[in-house]
């Protein structure tokens, strides 16, 4: 069709050239660049024309960058009168397939017209990635529409070629970035061909590219196509001199369908609380290298996860040691591999524990909490429990040295290396006891000693003022005597008989208490006898002889009341003045 | 009447201990072959019929320790400091039990003055302060008293200097009583049974978990609320639990 127009032009140009030259300086020169469309996909083409409306010479194209051109330049011819107005045009024209997505410009192209040069202005063209443009030469087989999330999906991206067409060479033009996706390529090592049927029809196939893709996030996800850019030989209708067909290179871009995949969400209910992200069908077990060991040595705890699923993507859980252990950050070791079906291998947790007083360090079990897409529930594993025995600690010297080195941790004060004994005694009191202190009890013994305090002072100062006082001590003594001889006389005190009985009687008594004499038959006379030989003073012994002739003479003659008290004084005045002699 | 029944007490006191001193031997007879739940039975059946002491406690602290039970062991010899806080087998022992622990809870450091009267005030318990406090008080009267009555002035100065001192003494004795007794009624230390229990903000369900505890660690109860515990720990941190995690040490 173009190169029609191109003939009818030169023929026209042909058949009014004479006329070419008439108004040429008549109109405005313009040169200007044309694009099919401004936005396009990668596996679509872009035609771009660059229009004069005068002949010119030196036409230079830009180098189209991130384009290859598949047609041109064609060059088209149109010139036209309208009544009596002139019209020319002419066009070249290329056809641009791009070789990469992103945004381009597509330069300046010059061309010199009368003399002077002009230029085009330069157009943005954006590639984006292939447009859903299903080809049936290229498929993309995914394994699971519907899966889990986390749950391996394998996507295989198969070539299928008629077997009259050869494939001579494939380039990726873009390869698909997995938004939402954990991806990992599987790469073909060799591209070998296999037979198979695609709709019916047979066709060779070439398995170009391997993806397992883990999704990250629910709800529909979309994979992007994958675009080729593939050199073919395509058999012509000519024959060779064998009688072979002759065959012909051409290029061509492929692009496997964009597909959309359903993630579901994993189930929120009977979700357990240390779900941390694991999908597939797993082992789970927590071992030592060695359960007894001494102080310093140092062991191994690994944690360690075997099976199939998402080992890269979730975390193993922390095992959880006394604090009073020295554990350094743990190791982290992998070893999976990946195929089609997902990853598989173990991956592990590697703790390095240095125990640093003796004693029994327990390890108690964790737990391992999985998604099993088959079964569609929740599993939990639980290691065992281990019980690590440190038998021997640090040397007493070598003890300072080592809390130094762990001051992270609690340092533990072992007075001793050992372990005690229990006690065996068993010193057992009731458990109600009431505290002592705050008690009633208390109070009463605390306070008590305090009251001693007064109470000897004022006794202390009444023996003082005892001493002190000598005439009343005199009295008291007096009184004393008097009453232990004469008490029986103040009994009879008014009886007149009775009292002067008593009185000689305690008159006589005393003499026999003092002088360890019996007096009572003893005359006057004697008594007196005595009194002298002791030297006892006058007045005394007249009055003690007084006294007793007082007794004598009351039996026969009258006494009243007062005589009687004046004599009983007087008894105990003379008592006490003969205690003193005697 | 009054003597009759304090004799009678006395009788059936001295049958009951000569009981479980019984038990007691047959009990550490147990430890020491080995027989450690018999042994546990043993002292736990004297502490059912309402006697204690610090070695019954050590020694169930000592079994259930050599059974790897980290909280009861913790609790224990928590139980047994309480009545003798002095006793360095204890504090050695209990030092071998909270290796175990998983939580390890640094304490917030005390200022040097809080140090040292805590440090003087932990060598006797209230009760034994008070004893003190009575004989120093008895000290100080016959000491004023031999002051005042000495008729020689050197004699006098040194029974004066002597009852002072020993007034001074009561006065930090009886002090000391009060502080400990105070302290003592004031703090209510808790030892988590649970294995993994969570830290509350607030005293429900619903709360965001602020963090969590392992058996063993031990913990100062503040409030209560219903089946919640306010609780804090000795670097400071607090917060809610239920009563089930944990069990309070001064329970006797």
């Amino acid at each position: 069709m173009k190169k029609q127009i191109a003939h009818v032009a030169f023929l026209l140009l042909f058949l009014f050239g004479s006329a070419v030259g008439f108004s040429q300086d008549e109109v405005e020169v313009e040169f200007e660049a044309n694009l099919s469309k401004e936005k396009l996909g990668l596996n679509e083409r872009l035609r771009i024309e660059f229009t004069m409306n005068k002949d010119g010479d030196n036409f230079t194209p830009p180098d189209f960058e991130g384009f290859r051109v598949l047609m041109g330049p064609s060059q088209s011819i149109s010139q036209s009168w309208v009544n009596g107005v002139k019209s020319y045009s002419k066009t070249y024209s290329y056809t641009l397939a791009p070789t990469q997505r992103g945004s381009f410009t597509i330069k300046q192209a010059t061309i010199v017209i009368g003399g002077e040069t002009y230029k085009t202005t330069p157009k943005q063209v954006e590639v984006t990635a292939a447009v859903d443009k299903p080809s049936d030469q290229m498929t993309a087989e995914v394994s699971k529409l519907r899966p889990y999330l986390n749950e391996a999906v394998s996507v295989v991206y198969k070539l299928y070629v008629s077997p009259s067409i050869n494939v001579s060479n494939f380039r990726p033009l873009d390869n698909p970035t997995y938004n939402n996706f954990w991806s990992q390529d599987i790469p073909v090592t060799s591209y070998s061909v296999k037979n198979g049927t695609y709709e019916g029809k047979s066709y060779r196939y070439v398995i170009l590219k391997r993806v397992v893709l883990y999704p990250q996030k629910s709800g529909p996800l979309e994979i992007e196509p994958l675009s080729l850019d593939i050199t073919l030989d395509v058999p012509t209708n000519r024959r060779d001199f064998f009688g072979q067909p002759i065959y012909t290179q051409t290029n061509k871009t492929v692009s496997a369908g964009k597909r959309t995949i359903e993630v579901k969400p994993l189930p929120s209910q009977g979700q357990p609380s240390d779900f941390s992200g694991a999908v597939g069908s797993f082992r789970f077990q927590v071992t030592t290298s060695k359960n007894t060991l001494k102080a310093t040595e140092s062991l191994q705890a690994v944690v360690e996860v075997e099976g199939k699923g998402n080992l890269k993507l979730f975390q193993l859980p922390a095992l959880e040691m006394p604090g009073s252990l020295e554990v350094y950050e743990p190791e982290y070791n992998e070893n999976v591999r990946t195929t089609l079906s997902g990853m598989q291998g173990k991956v592990s947790n590697n703790y390095t524990v240095v125990p640093s007083f003796k004693g029994k360090y327990p390890i108690p079990s964790i737990s391992f909490t999985y998604f099993d897409p088959e079964d569609e529930t929740y599993k939990t594993l639980s290691s065992e429990e281990i019980n690590i025995e440190v038998t021997s600690g640090p040397l007493e010297s070598s003890g300072g040295n080592i809390s130094i080195a762990s001051s992270n941790k609690r340092p533990v004060q072992s007075t001793g290396s050992q372990f005690h004994f229990i006690k065996l005694t068993p010193d057992l009191r009731a458990n109600s006891e009431t505290p002592f202190f705050g008690s009633l009890n208390y109070y009463l013994f605390f306070l008590s000693p305090l009251l001693l305090i007064p109470l000897a002072i004022v006794f202390g100062k009444k023996r003082e003022a005892i001493a002190s006082d000598v005439a009343g001590r005199k009295i008291k003594r007096a009184n004393k005597l008097a009453r232990k001889y004469l008490f029986k006389a103040r009994k009879a005190l008014g009886e007149k008989e009775e009292f002067y009985i008593a009185m000689e009687k305690a008159l006589h008594n005393y003499l026999k208490a003092k002088l360890k004499i019996e007096t009572s038959e003893f005359s006057k006379e004697k008594i007196s006898d005595i009194f002298v030989k002791k030297q006892v003073d006058e007045d005394t012994i007249d009055g003690f002889m007084a006294l007793l002739k007082n007794c004598e003479m009351a039996r026969y003659s009258p006494f009243s009341q007062v005589q009687m008290q004046q004599d009983y004084d007087k008894a105990s005045e003379v008592i006490n003045s003969l205690d003193k002699q005697l | 009447m009054k003597k009759l029944i304090i004799l009678i007490l006395l009788l059936t006191g001295a049958t009951g201990l000569s009981q479980n001193e019984v038990l007691f031997e047959e009990a550490s007879k147990a430890y020491n072959e080995g027989d450690y739940e018999l042994a546990i039975e043993n002292y736990e059946h004297i502490l059912d019929s309402g006697l204690h002491s610090a070695s019954l406690y050590f020694n169930l602290g000592n079994a259930y320790y050599k059974l790897n039970k980290i909280a009861p062991s913790i609790y224990y010899y928590e139980k047994a400091l309480l009545l003798d806080p002095n006793d360095r087998e204890i504090r050695n022992n209990l030092s071998y039990a909270q290796q175990m622990t998983i939580d390890d809870i640094q304490p917030i450091p005390q200022t040097t003055l809080s140090r040292i009267t805590s440090r003087v005030m932990n060598i006797m318990t209230y009760d034994q302060w008070a004893y003190t406090s009575i004989f120093f008080m008895i000290l100080f009267v016959s000491l004023y008293l031999a002051f005042y009555f000495f008729r020689f002035a050197d004699k006098k100065r040194l029974a004066f200097i002597g009852s002072m001192v020993c007034l001074i003494l009561t006065a930090v004795s009886v002090t000391l009583a009060a502080l400990q007794y105070q302290d003592y009624n004031e703090t209510r230390p808790a030892i988590i049974f649970a294995r993994e229990t969570s830290v509350k903000e607030e005293p429900n369900n619903r709360s965001i978990t602020l963090f969590s505890l392992h058996e063993g660690s031990k913990v100062y109860v503040e409030e209560t609320l219903e089946e919640w515990n306010k609780i804090r720990l000795a670097d400071g941190k607090n917060g809610w639990i239920p009563t089930s995690d944990l069990r309070t040490l001064k329970d006797f």
